[in-house]
């Protein structure tokens, strides 16, 4: 492990689902401004992992930790306030609000959002939204979606909806990013600059856990690997160990 | 003349209370029951502020909104933890018992005799006794309410209401404080009716428990979905509808003895046709949930 | 005194319970808060009325004619209303507006052709007995009787008949149903019948108690409703519970504090299960709350 502290610590995770342990006793440490992969087979948990740390799930029973900072009690708005982003497997852009209100909202403490501010603090508000406004002219220009600001984001074809899902989540400024899977349904030509825009991000400073399914990518940038199956961490280390374990070979790639 | 007037004044009135049950149908996507309750809770207010302490109108209707506004939060609660149907019942739930308050807590509110001889507004010494000056008076407030709920839509509080209304799980994934969000909604929504409450009571100078019923509530909500929810145009378009189309019905010379129940009946047809052809209205953007 | 009132509460309980059951039959099964179950009530007992007062049929054909007149109407309703909302996928919101709008539309419909005056159906004193120094008229009698019956065919109905099955498994699992080869459809069609008949022999016996007016449709199918809840969605049986529960608990209201209460103090006890006991007193632990 490297010698920086973890940003994000997980102690024994477990989580049931309709009686079914689909994270079991899971236990991770997350270097800081680095690049972790999760990867596993289908159904593995690694999407229910994620829902545990971003707050949508509570954990039955283990501990979350977000740089000393206890998580797993924590409402969904407040773990994105601490500096958690995510994006979804699914997407989930708002598909009937426009590209740019979507990255609009990326913000996950915009004062504005309070009426109180509105009418009380209406100066200091309307500076930050012509702020937001111009990182979102920058965000839209960076994923190449200039043409389509006012289109509603439903519009779009696969994509660029996942481009925009990225550039709503790099907007949001967080300095933990969950990715679900995003490379998937991505081209070839844009999966190489997808994983170059990973790679200089975290170069900035920030930290990336990574759900990912193909492991050409995964041995390209990842710097560690998780191997979740069943709900069980049974593997860990650098990309070319734990792909090269014949556990998570026999288990995964079927070979 | 007087007619029109009297027509343009309700318009103020139902065009504030559409505006703002738009707030929780259109922006939160909560089917809300209880609307005509704040609207009665409102006019009660108000009503007795005046008449028992004297109040001007103004301070009244000030004092109604922040009293309607914070027993919302008697109904927001609920919708922070029950979904769908269940919020519809808790919201019915509300609305009868607000109703049975105001029937039966004679000591306070005189039940079913209503309270009459509700002062006019006054301003620096003007009353606004005659309806030209009362219609000028509701257009004035009708066009703060407008204003200040399209700022308000336009914001980024509209904006993070429209993104939860569209996907709840990635809002708060995204930092939003739902259910702070949806609160606020109820508070908002329920200090407009009480304006509408307020204005309704000035004008008729009497009111008593059966115009804020379930039946009314209902009225509402057929005006928001008729116009359509979601934007600030479909409300309104709804108001003019359904405040016109029984003047229109009179004008072909429907007898007044079935002109109610033809009307209803009209109203209950076209909930149906709507949620079946057109869920969205006339002229609104969002599809109840 | 006590005894009385506690008499008097069962056997609205089981007016209560009988309307309940339908309205409840239709929720667990189709997920859809009929409030139009209110308009199929005030139509049975009107048309019950127009045999009875005003074409002069037996009793013991314009009884039961306005019962089956109120399940025809339920099944209209479906294929008209409901089926078309189903098949674009509509959402509960939609179904709940549509079915506001089928109650507005029946009830204006009743009131024009009779009149918002109420009707009396067997005017008179009612014969009274005593029990134990509880007094009962010969109708609530017949109520009570009536229940028991219904009540029981009901519990054989849904135990062991192959009906009952598939309408529990349309309650728990719907596509393991198709998978079984009934047709949702036609299930559903029964469904909405058997549910208005429940409406129709509560709304009749009523009517022969007390008369009617246009509007009794929405107080009983707020009862169904709050019924429903206090019981336990889910379990087609409960709602008999949370209908014996009102009806004893609006009387004991009537007897300690005022009639006038009765109606706040119901729907204070639907607040309160809503937030406290969603699952009802019977019911399992669903998923009523918001994930
Ligand atoms: N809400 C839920 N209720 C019940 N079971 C669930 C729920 N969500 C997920 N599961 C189950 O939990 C298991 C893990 O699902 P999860 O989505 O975490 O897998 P995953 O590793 O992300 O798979 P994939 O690679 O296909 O995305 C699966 O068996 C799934 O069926
Ligand atoms: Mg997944």
């Amino acid at each position: 492990m490297d010698n920086r502290k973890a940003i994000l610590k997980i102690l024994n995770l477990t989580k049931s689902l309709e009686g079914l342990k689909v994270v079991d006793s899971v236990s991770i440490d997350i270097a800081r401004g680095r690049i972790t992969g999760l990867i596993g087979p289908n159904g593995a948990g690694k999407t229910t992992l994620f829902n545990l740390i971003s707050g949508l799930l509570r954990p039955d029973k283990g501990e979350i930790w977000f740089e000393d900072k206890r998580i797993d009690t924590l409402p969904s708005w407040q773990i994105a306030r601490a500096g958690i982003g995510r994006l979804f497997q699914d997407i989930r852009i708002f598909r009937k609000l426009s590209v740019l209100e979507n990255i609009l909202l990326a913000d996950p403490n915009h004062p504005g959002e309070l009426p109180l501010n509105l009418f009380f603090n209406y100066r200091n508000i309307a500076r930050i939204e012509q702020k937001h406004l111009e990182s979102a002219e920058y965000w839209i220009e960076f994923v190449g979606l200039e043409g389509k600001k006012d289109s509603p984001a439903g519009s779009l074809s696969f994509g660029q909806q996942k481009l925009l899902a990225i550039a709503r989540l790099l907007a949001g400024g967080h300095k933990f990013l969950l990715l679900d899977e995003p490379t998937a349904g991505v081209n070839p030509a844009m999966i190489k600059s997808l994983l170059n825009l990973i790679q200089r991000i975290v170069k900035g400073g920030k930290t990336v856990l990574f759900i990912e399914h193909n492991m050409n990518v995964v041995l390209k940038i990842a710097d560690w690997v998780y191997f979740l199956d069943e709900g069980r961490v049974t593997s860990f280390g650098r990309p070319e160990e734990v792909l090269g374990d014949t556990e998570v070979r026999k288990a995964y790639l079927g070979v | 003349m007087n007619y029109l007037f009297h027509i343009l004044i309700m318009l103020c009135i139902y065009g504030i209370l559409a505006l703002s049950l738009n707030l929780l149908i259109g922006y939160s996507g909560l089917l809300s029951l209880a609307h005509a309750a704040f609207y009665g809770i409102g006019a009660y207010a108000s009503t007795l502020l005046m008449v028992k302490l004297g109040l001007n109108f103004f301070p009244a209707l000030i004092l109604g909104i922040f009293i309607s506004g914070s027993l919302a939060l008697l109904i927001a609660y609920p919708s922070l933890r029950l979904k769908g149907d269940y919020f519809v019942l808790a919201s019915l739930g509300f609305q009868l018992i607000v109703f049975s308050i105001l029937y039966n807590w004679i000591g306070l509110t005189r039940g079913p005799y209503g309270i009459p001889g509700i002062p006019r507004p006054t301003i620096f010494g003007f009353e606004f006794n005659s309806i030209t000056s009362y219609f000028i008076l509701s257009a004035g407030i009708f066009s703060l309410v407008f204003v200040f709920i399209r700022h308000l839509c336009q914001s980024p509080f509209g904006r993070a209401l429209k993104s939860l209304r569209e996907d709840e799980i990635a809002a708060r994934v995204m930092g939003k404080n739902v259910p702070l969000l949806k609160v606020w909604t109820f508070i908002i929504a329920g200090g407009l009716a009480a304006i509408s409450g307020a204005l309704y009571a000035g004008y008729v100078t009497y009111i008593d428990p059966t115009s804020f019923t379930l039946d009314e509530s209902i009225f509402i909500i057929t005006i928001v979905l008729v116009g359509g929810s979601g934007n600030l145009k479909g409300p309104l378009a709804g108001v003019l509808f359904m405040i016109i189309l029984p003047e229109a019905l009179r004008f072909i010379g429907l007898p007044d003895t079935i002109a109610p129940n033809v009307r209803q009946m009209i109203y209950g047809l076209l909930l149906i046709l709507l949620m079946r052809y057109r869920p969205q209205g006339l002229a609104g953007e969002y599809r109840l949930e | 005194m006590l005894l009385q009132f506690l008499a008097n509460g069962l056997v609205t309980g089981t007016v209560y319970s009988i309307v309940a059951l339908g309205f409840a039959l239709i929720y667990n099964t189709t997920k859809i808060l009929h409030i139009a179950h209110g308009a199929v009530y005030v139509f049975s007992c009107y048309i019950f009325f127009t045999l009875y007062r005003i074409l002069h049929l037996p009793l013991i054909f314009s009884l039961p004619l306005g019962i089956i007149s109120g399940a025809l109407l339920g099944i209209i309703m479906e294929i008209l209303v409901y089926r078309p909302l189903f098949e674009k996928n509509a959402s509960s919101g939609v179904a709940i507006v549509s079915s506001i709008g089928i109650y507005i539309f029946i009830v204006n419909l009743i009131a024009l052709l009779f009149g918002n005056e109420t009707k009396i159906l067997s005017p008179g004193i009612e014969k009274t007995y005593e029990f134990a120094g509880v007094i009962l008229t010969r109708i609530q009698i017949f109520e009570a009787l009536a229940f028991i019956i219904v009540f029981a065919l009901y519990i054989i109905l849904l135990k062991l008949t192959n009906f009952g099955k598939a309408v529990r498994a349309l309650a728990d699992n719907p596509t393991l149903l198709s998978t079984l080869g009934v047709e949702i459809s036609d299930l559903k069609i029964w469904i909405f019948a058997l549910g208005s008949v429940f409406a129709g022999i509560s709304s009749c016996l009523v009517a022969l108690d007390v008369g009617m007016d246009p509007n009794v449709g929405m107080p009983a199918l707020l009862v169904s409703a709050v019924a429903m809840i206090v019981g336990g969605v889910g379990v087609f049986e409960s709602a008999v519970i949370g209908g014996f529960t009102i009806g004893i608990v609006q009387n004991l209201a009537v007897w300690q504090i005022s009639a006038r209460w009765q109606e706040g103090i119901t729907f204070i006890i639907l607040i309160l299960f809503l937030l406290l006991r969603p699952q009802g007193l019977l019911g399992k632990r669903t998923r009523v709350e918001e994930k």
